[in-house]
């Protein structure tokens, strides 16, 4: 009862509300601005949550996190544009409203459906999370070491088109973890006798090349000089009827059990989560021809879907390490920027923060009530007006204060320019960003696990097989580095005359 | 697939692998069989792509660039960016550089360059100067000299 109380005092005191708030309101303003999306805006953001309190912090994360998912909706509306990847499938339905001229009602359903497909989600965490984290209470040294393991290969394997290069990004980003001083021994390694390399590649320095100066690149190649007419934002006013609710309250189940469903699975994203909402819709409709030609029901699915996604993918990243997406790797960078390991044991070692984070996914997923609402997003709707050749700088700004703040040097800006150049060639060649971070994040509790358990068993490799729960986890992992050989080597059907 | 691409970066990773490998021997103990480890483990599978990339029959074209002649000078942009913030300080070579970059990339209204680059900057001054107190490359007018 007493850390319940803790929990709720920390979560609503006016600092962190006010944090919610604001970062709800900017992650709506980021999610609206097509070429920005969540991942850079967190990666951004993390920088300067360094001196903040941690619950505060978190909080920032969660809002823009929520809050962006329904922003993308904005642009994937008025002007068939998805504001994030995930909106995608909002602009199906979403558009061809707008373009009969209902887009302050699509908006409106969207910024509902988003609402609440946030909140299950966050209840979702709130009752499976610490199930989850009281079976890994039976963890030993093996087990960290395979549940790392297991993370880096299930990743590596669903998140990008190609498995063989999404396990090349694991190891790399494993490799990576490694330099700087070696935790147990003390030897220098990979450091090439500079001093600034002992501590290691600063996570932070290399999430913010990485996610954010490709987008810049990407603003700077598309040169968008114009801007939008003010004619092509224009929104009347609307209001949802009891007979609208009702008949998107099935969707609204459908689809948050689908996104909360994709959210737990590692490597699976919003926009798949938002697809398969919005297939599932369709298919149960009794007018499935009217999908893809304004259906209220296809927005509310996509938008209900992606957001129900948002805080199940944290089920797995705060019990098992294991980040369900992107921006869940982040939230575990975050904890480590506050001292706190993600992994099996952050459940027993902060309690009050990870519960407090929980209750925070549910409060900004209520929040894009307010935020969202008519008025606001005819003014997010505006910021599209802007030349997008403007935002090029202005990231660019952001990322060097952001950066140059964390250790004042400034070797950290040309390390953060190195990986984001990286980080765009490797886009550009298929090869999957999100396995990299999470080497860098998992790296030290793989190889503490690895090397405690072999002491504990007298360097017998056999020792990190050799309990039930290590080998299933092992075998897991195996799978999926297997799964996509064995797919190659299924017989295919020969196609049908 | 595009072949040549898949063969330089599979290379590469198996150079980058096998030089980690190497490096992780001269480490004390078990120090270096992690590191040894991912060093083979990255090389064989850097070797794995340009064997795949050379099986393979079609060659599918991938640009790494939209526009390369855009991409390349905002590199170089951003490049001479950082270079200035030690040489100028932090203010005045992000507000040359938010006015400068959309021109370049040819948004010709300098009134509106001129107005986003104060507001711009001003804010940035507000939240990380004087909300949250950090130091930063002093600027070259306040520099004594």
């Amino acid at each position: 009862m007493d850390i319940i109380l803790q929990i709720l005092s920390g979560v609503f005191a006016p600092d962190t509300m006010l944090a919610m708030l604001g970062a709800s309101l900017l992650g709506v303003f980021i999610g609206a601005l097509p070429g920005l999306n969540p991942v850079m805006a967190i990666a951004l953001l993390l920088p300067l949550t360094y001196s903040m309190d941690p619950l505060v912090a978190l909080g920032m994360v969660a809002g823009i996190y929520n809050g962006s998912m329904y922003g993308g909706a904005i642009p994937a509306i008025l002007l068939r544009i998805p504001g994030t990847p995930a909106a995608i499938a909002t602009t199906f339905d979403g558009y061809p409203m707008a373009q009969r001229g209902e887009a302050a009602k699509a908006l409106k359903i969207a910024c509902w459906s988003s609402a609440i497909g946030g909140t299950a989600s966050a209840l979702a965490l709130m009752t499976l999370g610490p199930l989850l984290a009281r079976g890994t209470l039976y963890f030993g040294p093996a087990e960290y070491f395979w549940v790392a393991m297991f993370g880096m290969a299930s990743i590596g394997v669903m998140v990008g088109r190609d498995p063989l290069k999404g396990l090349i990004a694991s190891v790399l980003g494993l490799l990576l973890g490694t330099v700087g001083l070696d935790q147990l021994s003390g030897t220098p390694r990979f450091t090439f006798d500079q001093p600034w390399l002992l501590g290691g590649l600063d996570l932070i320095v290399i999430l913010v090349g990485l996610y954010a100066l490709p987008p810049v690149l990407q603003l700077a190649e598309a040169a968008d000089l114009k801007g939008l007419p003010a004619s092509a934002l224009r929104l009347g006013r609307v209001r949802l009827t009891r007979a609208d609710v009702v008949s998107l309250v099935p969707t609204w189940i459908r689809s948050s059990l689908i996104g909360i469903g994709v959210g737990i699975l590692p490597g699976a994203g919003g926009n798949i989560a938002a697809f398969l909402s919005y297939n599932a819709a369709k298919n149960r409709a009794p007018d499935p021809d009217s999908f893809g030609k304004g259906n209220p029901a296809g927005v509310a699915a996509a938008e209900c879907g992606n957001n129900a996604d948002n805080a199940a993918s944290m089920i797995p990243a705060l019990t098992l390490g294991i980040p369900g997406n992107v921006v869940a790797a982040l939230v575990l960078g975050a904890l480590l920027i506050h001292g706190l390991q993600p992994g099996p044991q952050l459940f027993s070692q902060a309690p009050d923060l990870v519960g407090g984070f929980m209750v925070q996914m549910l409060v900004t997923s209520l929040l894009i009530l307010a935020v969202g609402g008519a008025a606001a997003t005819r003014v997010f709707a505006q910021v599209q007006r802007l030349p997008g050749v403007m935002l090029v700088p202005t990231i660019l700004v952001l990322m060097a204060v952001g950066v140059y703040v964390i250790n004042g040097r400034l070797v950290d800006l040309w390390l953060m320019f190195g990986a984001g150049l990286a980080g765009y060639l490797l886009e550009k060649l298929d090869v999957p960003l999100a396995p990299i971070v999470l080497g860098l994040i998992l790296g030290p509790m793989a190889e503490q696990g690895v090397r405690r358990a072999l002491l504990i068993g007298r360097g017998d490799p056999m020792s990190l097989i050799s309990h039930p729960l290590s080998a299933v986890i092992a075998l897991a992992t195996l799978g999926f580095i297997l799964w996509p050989l064995l797919r190659r080597l299924k017989p295919r059907r020969p196609p049908a005359a | 697939m595009e072949r040549r691409q898949d063969v330089v970066l599979g290379l590469v990773l198996a150079a980058l692998g096998g030089f980690a490998a190497h490096e992780a021997t001269s480490y004390r103990g078990a120090s270096g069989t992690y590191p040894l480890v991912l060093g083979a483990v990255l090389a064989v599978l850097g070797l794995a792509l340009v064997a795949r990339a050379l099986r393979q029959s079609g060659n599918r074209a991938r640009p790494l660039a939209v526009h390369a002649v855009r991409l390349v000078g905002t590199g170089a942009m951003s490049a001479i960016y950082l270079a200035l913030i030690p040489a100028l300080g932090f203010y005045t070579a992000s507000a040359v550089a938010v006015a400068a970059m959309p021109a370049a990339l040819g948004l010709r209204r300098p009134a509106l360059l001129g107005l986003g680059a104060v507001i711009f900057i001003g804010t940035v001054w507000l939240v990380f100067s004087l909300v949250l107190n950090k130091p930063l490359p002093p600027e070259i007018w306040f520099r004594p000299g």
